[in-house]
């Protein structure tokens, strides 16, 4: 039955982002549409996991010299350190670079024009959904010569560690993710500063996403539709 | 108890539970499902500092999941890129073997087309239902899978039943339930 899906599997960073229930309702519905061509990959969300473990005793308790040698073949294997795969790399230093020359530059051009005062220049965003924002009302953002400076404001319960923002291409369905860049710090009246290049953005629509971080938790805090015109 | 001690009880209670679970649910090799259950526990042992009790273990079972698919997704795309085989070239013929029945193989490919065309053109609910039933899924599954209850997955099956075999004939699918 359907040997041959239309569709890729979605990646397993939606999947995360399913289990974890981050996705809208619809999103949702999508990502099963796409998943169930898949069957095998069905399973890994439907297979009954263990929820009991063995205990002393039991066949399938790992001893401690059991343990010690499983223990010596992890600490061997997290050693070897993680290999990045490369092309997602480069994109990342691609983005980050982009962030830090994007804030240097600001950050020069606004000393430039304003000596005594560092003000942040940027557009400033509010949340969708937000009386002041919303998907039906895109903020139409301008460049600063060759960069948009776009700031955020945060709409989040708690504070993160650091924030990620990613940016999805909104006039296409699934909406299709363009750049990521993470390790943001949030300022002190609540917002981010995200520099994109000029030449990045086309004439469209497109929704930045921001995510909290903390430790190896990732949530989803705020949305952000906008509007590059001609 | 620290980290460590926590890690190890874990480990210690769950490691050949968790290996089991990758060989019995996606078909693993045990060196494969060893491999996994170790990749899966180095990942929780990484991040576990945020979670503690029940929300660690739910925490471990998403990373477990996570594991599982990405290792199913990457094995398919390299299936995908392996070169295909035409079996009915004489060349990858078995000697011996007896002769192909080309008419019966037309027809039953001709079937399944339409089969194929005619779920598409279900309603939504009834055409993941049927395609979850036929790749053999049972309603339990279906049903956790689509956030439905039992007896919804039953009812859309038995929608989507009729709507085929009132476009494709009686005897498209089998009439008996799981």
């Amino acid at each position: 039955m359907n040997t041959n899906p239309k569709h890729e599997p979605p990646t397993s960073d939606e999947m995360l982002a399913y289990v974890r229930g981050e996705l809208s309702a619809d999103d949702e519905a999508r990502f099963r549409d796409r998943l169930i061509p898949y069957p095998e990959l069905v399973r890994t969300l439907t297979a009954s996991f263990p929820t009991e473990g063995a205990e002393p005793g039991d066949d399938d308790y790992l001893s401690e010299e059991e343990f010690a040698r499983h223990w010596a073949a992890m600490q061997r294997r997290m050693a070897r350190g993680v290999v990045v795969p490369f092309w997602p790399s480069v994109a990342a230093i691609a983005a980050t670079l982009a962030l830090v020359f994007g804030a240097l530059y600001w950050r020069a051009h606004t000393e430039q024009r304003l000596p005594r005062v560092l003000t942040v220049d940027g557009q400033t965003l509010f949340p969708d959904g937000n009386s002041r924002g919303g998907a039906n009302d895109a903020a139409t953002v301008t460049p600063h010569g060759d960069w948009y400076s776009l700031v955020p404001v945060l709409m989040d319960e708690r504070p993160f560690d650091n924030y990620r923002v990613e940016l999805f291409d909104a006039r296409v369905n699934p909406q299709r993710s363009l750049w990521s860049v993470s390790g943001l710090r949030r300022s002190e009246n609540a917002t981010l500063i995200v520099a994109v290049p000029r030449s990045f953005l086309t004439p469209g629509i497109y929704r930045l996403a921001i995510y909290g971080t903390k430790g190896a938790r990732e949530k989803h805090v705020n949305n952000y539709t906008v509007r590059v015109a001609r | 108890m620290t980290k460590d001690d926590r890690f190890q009880s874990l480990y210690q209670k769950y490691y050949l539970r968790i290996v089991r679970y990758f060989v019995r649910s996606f078909h693993l090799s045990e060196d494969d499902a060893r491999d996994l259950a170790q990749d899966a526990f180095i990942r929780f042992y990484k991040a576990m500092g945020e979670y503690r009790g029940e929300a660690e273990w739910a925490f471990f079972e998403t990373i477990a999941r996570n594991v599982a698919y990405n290792r199913i997704r990457s094995q398919n795309a390299a299936k995908r890129r392996v070169k295909l085989v035409n079996i009915e070239d004489p060349a990858t013929r078995v000697p011996g073997a007896p002769e192909p029945d080309f008419a019966k193989q037309q027809e039953d490919a001709i079937r399944w087309r339409q089969l194929d065309d005619a779920i598409a053109e279900l309603p939504v609910g009834q055409r993941q239902c049927i395609q979850m039933q036929l790749n053999g899924f049972k309603y339990r599954e279906i049903a956790k899978f689509l956030g439905i209850s039992e007896d919804a997955v039953k009812s859309r099956r038995r929608d989507a039943l009729k709507h085929l075999r009132e476009k494709l004939g009686a005897d498209v699918l089998p009439e008996d339930d799981e």
